[in-house]
């Protein structure tokens, strides 16, 4: 029987189903940017309180925009292109006053400006660039983890720096959307990247109301880093623990399935080995105790088997269980016809007298290989093994066979060096007489080859007969009890298909194989015993 | 008459059993079951016992009432007659003290030869032995008369069919006797299996009395053969 191999394992399956869990990281990544988002929200909120609560403290004081522009920043702001090429260097704050309020109220990572009208800076504290914190103490565990995968972040993601180029530094005052809306008298925010595109800055600016007029703005300044910093930080952690548990879970899947399959393997093999190539049950199948489905599967196996086993151990006593039933009957009709016999018959009577006892003699017969074969089965329990010379029993067997057989050409030629086996040679010679009385049968006057030698570890022993070759199907079954591959019709002596059962009861003892097969040309049937030698 | 007891729970066997021993000459009666048989064992013993293995419920009451028969008398002879034929069931028969086993194939014939071949055995136990009937085989004798073999002056205890076989063997030393030649000089239908373990007892019975014995070579896919 020819099986498909496994060409996708258990294991493979559930890796490919494992898959599904890669959407974890799309998800975690849907996650962050959302949680980006608020925190720029938030941010720009702050900013905007900072701002709002700046300009409160200035509203409705006209005083403190009163006084003349600087000289300086006024000149300042003339030459910017100069200060671009000589280095930058924020514009200091034109109203000490004002820059006192401020102060504060600034916090560490944002910067506050106060602008008049004209975009003069008027104060301005706090700074963009906050002093890196010191690093916290780190594990070893956590110093490798940073060191492989922590570059891999670093490479995947955007990360803060202080490096960047402070626009404002340049242009003197900050002037954006927001410094525009907040003149026009409305709370505005912008967010806009540095010139050198390393770091995003977010502002909100607020308009300081003198009366109903709009006499200067308030704007606070902060980085993106701290969001970025927020978000790169809960990026990793997400997928710290989504790696983890991938990692994890398919480790443990994997664990899973390696025993899901073995077991189903050792199943696999356990069914294989109990029934052997002829179709018997070889030896007692060991159910697993285990609760589940495959558990449950082995049972049932368990079950087939042993009823098979049942079933195979039924035909097989069948033969003599039959020959048992039988005797009695036809001790009765035998003794019936003993008694017959002595008295005055007719000639008539005489007739039916000899037929029915030739009827009996067959069924005697056949009650004589039932027994035989049910009978070897029970002395093969006690038979001597011992180590023999196979040549002359067999060379003496074909002797008697040629006597036997007169009609039948049986080739052999005896081997010269002795093939020595373990067994009993009484078997070995019933075993032969099986086996050449099914070659003459079928060889039907034509020739018959018997061959002994030694081949490695074992001998082998092949009768070869001309004749009908063997239906398709049945080479292996032709060793069953009960079994015969006769065409129907044929009269003479019965058949019960007990011969080559025989054969293979006595093969069996001596642990050896036999096999039934067509010649190459399909002029006939080549049945093979092949024996382990015994110091082999 | 000699009195002959059918202990079988088949009544057509028993009572063709009966009828053909009573053509015979002899004085048949016959039992169904072992109570019967053993009651009037009590009363009267036969001069010779036909018993079946399995007495209907009783598997193994042929057995038992054979032990009971040979408590009562040590020289009636018992035939073990039974559809069985297993080598357990015929040297379970044996040991308890048969003195021939047969299984149901055996012809009407066959058995009334070896019923008078018993009888002739333990009529002539006590008489003189005469010597035109001995066979003398080198250390073997066989007393055809008594149907007894002596091996270096031992008696070898064989059944019937042993005693036959051997016999059957030894008158022409040197000469293979098939299985059908064996079967037709013990009185016997059986299988070539059956026969091989009747060789194998035989042969135990002189290994018992001379470990040296080797006299019945197997010459196989024909026969056996006395050894001189």
């Amino acid at each position: 029987m020819k099986r498909p191999r496994i060409a996708l394992s258990i294991r493979a399956q559930l890796l490919l189903v494992l898959t599904v869990f890669l959407a974890l990281p799309w998800l975690g990544v849907e996650y962050v940017r959302e949680l980006e988002r608020v925190l720029r929200d938030a941010q720009e909120r702050t900013l905007a309180g900072t701002a709002q609560a700046v300009a409160t403290a200035l509203h409705d004081r006209p005083r403190l925009f009163a006084t003349p522009p600087d000289p300086i920043a006024f000149f300042a702001r003339e030459h910017i292109d100069d200060r671009l090429l000589s280095g930058a260097s924020l514009p200091p704050s034109a109203s000490p006053e004002i820059a006192q309020i401020i102060e504060g109220l600034s916090r560490t990572s944002a910067r506050i400006w106060v602008i008049d009208r004209d975009g003069t800076v008027l104060a301005r504290a706090g700074t963009l660039k906050a002093a890196e914190a010191p690093a916290p103490a780190e594990t070893l565990l956590q110093r490798a983890a940073r060191a492989t995968i922590g570059r891999l972040y670093q490479l995947v993601l955007e990360q803060p720096t202080n490096e960047f180029r402070d626009d404002a530094a340049t242009l003197g005052a900050p002037r954006g959307r927001d410094v525009e809306g907040a003149l026009a008298g409305i709370l505005s925010t912008n967010r806009r990247t540095t010139s050198d595109g390393r770091a995003v800055i977010v502002s909100a600016a607020h308009p300081i109301w003198v009366g109903d007029r709009v006499r200067g703005v308030v704007v606070a300044e902060e980085t993106g880093n701290r969001v970025l910093a927020e978000r790169n930080r809960a990026f990793e952690r997400l997928f710290n623990i989504v790696l983890a548990v991938l990692l994890v879970g398919s480790l443990a899947l994997t664990a899973y399935a390696s025993w899901l399959s073995s077991r189903i393997r050792r199943l696999r093999d356990d069914a294989e080995r109990a029934i052997d190539e002829h179709g018997r049950v070889r030896a007692q199948f060991a159910s697993s105790g285990a609760v589940d489905e495959i558990g449950d599967l082995s049972r049932s196996f368990g079950s087939v088997l042993a009823r098979l086993a049942d079933y195979a151990g039924y035909q097989e006593k069948m033969a003599s269980r039959l020959s048992h039933e039988l005797r009695t009957p036809i001790a009765v009709v035998r003794s019936s016809l003993d008694n017959l016999k002595e008295s005055q018959l007719s000639d008539d009577a005489r007739v039916y007298m000899a037929r029915a006892q030739e009827g009996l003699t067959r069924l005697t017969q056949m009650l004589t290989r039932m027994t035989e074969a049910a009978r070897l089965e029970q002395s093969l329990s006690d038979a001597e093994r011992i180590g023999f010379d196979l040549v002359p029993v067999v060379s003496g067997c074909i002797e008697g066979f040629r006597l036997v057989y007169p009609d039948a050409r049986i080739a052999y030629a005896a081997p010269t060096a002795a093939i020595v086996v373990d067994g009993a040679p009484d078997l070995i010679a019933q075993l032969m007489d099986k086996l050449v009385a099914n070659a003459v049968e079928f060889a039907a006057g034509g020739a018959i080859e018997i061959r002994l030698d030694s081949a490695g570890s074992q001998a082998q022993l092949s009768v070869a007969n001309d004749g009908p070759p063997l239906p398709d199907g049945t080479a292996l079954r032709l060793f069953d009890s009960l079994v015969s591959v006769r065409p129907a019709g044929g009269s003479g002596t019965p058949h019960l298909g007990l011969g080559l059962y025989i054969v293979r009861v006595i093969t069996q003892f001596h642990h050896g194989s036999v096999r039934a097969q067509n010649k190459a040309d399909g002029t006939g049937v080549v049945v093979t015993v092949a024996l382990p030698l015994a110091n082999s | 008459m000699r009195r002959i007891a059918i202990v079988e729970d088949e009544p057509a066997i028993r009572a063709n059993y009966a009828e053909a021993l009573r053509r015979y000459g002899y004085e048949v009666t016959t039992y169904s079951n072992r109570a019967e048989a053993l009651a009037a064992f009590g009363t009267r013993l036969p001069d010779l016992a036909l018993v079946d293995i399995g007495l209907g419920d009783d598997v193994d009451g042929g057995f038992a009432l054979t032990r009971e028969l040979r408590a009562l008398s040590a020289t009636v002879p018992i035939i073990f007659l039974s559809a069985r034929d297993s080598d357990l069931d015929i040297v379970s028969g044996l040991r308890l003290g048969a003195d021939d086993y047969l299984t149901k194939d055996a012809s009407l014939p066959h058995l009334a030869a070896r019923i008078s071949a018993l009888f002739r055995r333990s009529e002539l136990a006590s008489a003189p032995p005469a010597t035109e009937d001995i066979v003398e085989r080198g250390p073997l004798s066989l007393d055809l008369k008594r149907l007894t073999a002596q091996w270096r002056g031992q008696r070898v205890d064989l059944t019937l069919t042993e005693f036959w076989m051997v016999h059957a063997l030894a008158r022409h030393p040197g000469h293979v006797k098939d299985r059908d030649a064996l079967m037709r000089d013990a009185s016997i239908v059986v299988d070539e299996g059956t026969i091989t373990s009747h060789v194998k007892r035989i042969r135990r019975k002189f290994l018992a009395l001379d470990p040296g014995f080797d006299r019945i070579a197997t010459v196989y896919g024909m026969g056996y053969r006395w050894g001189e």
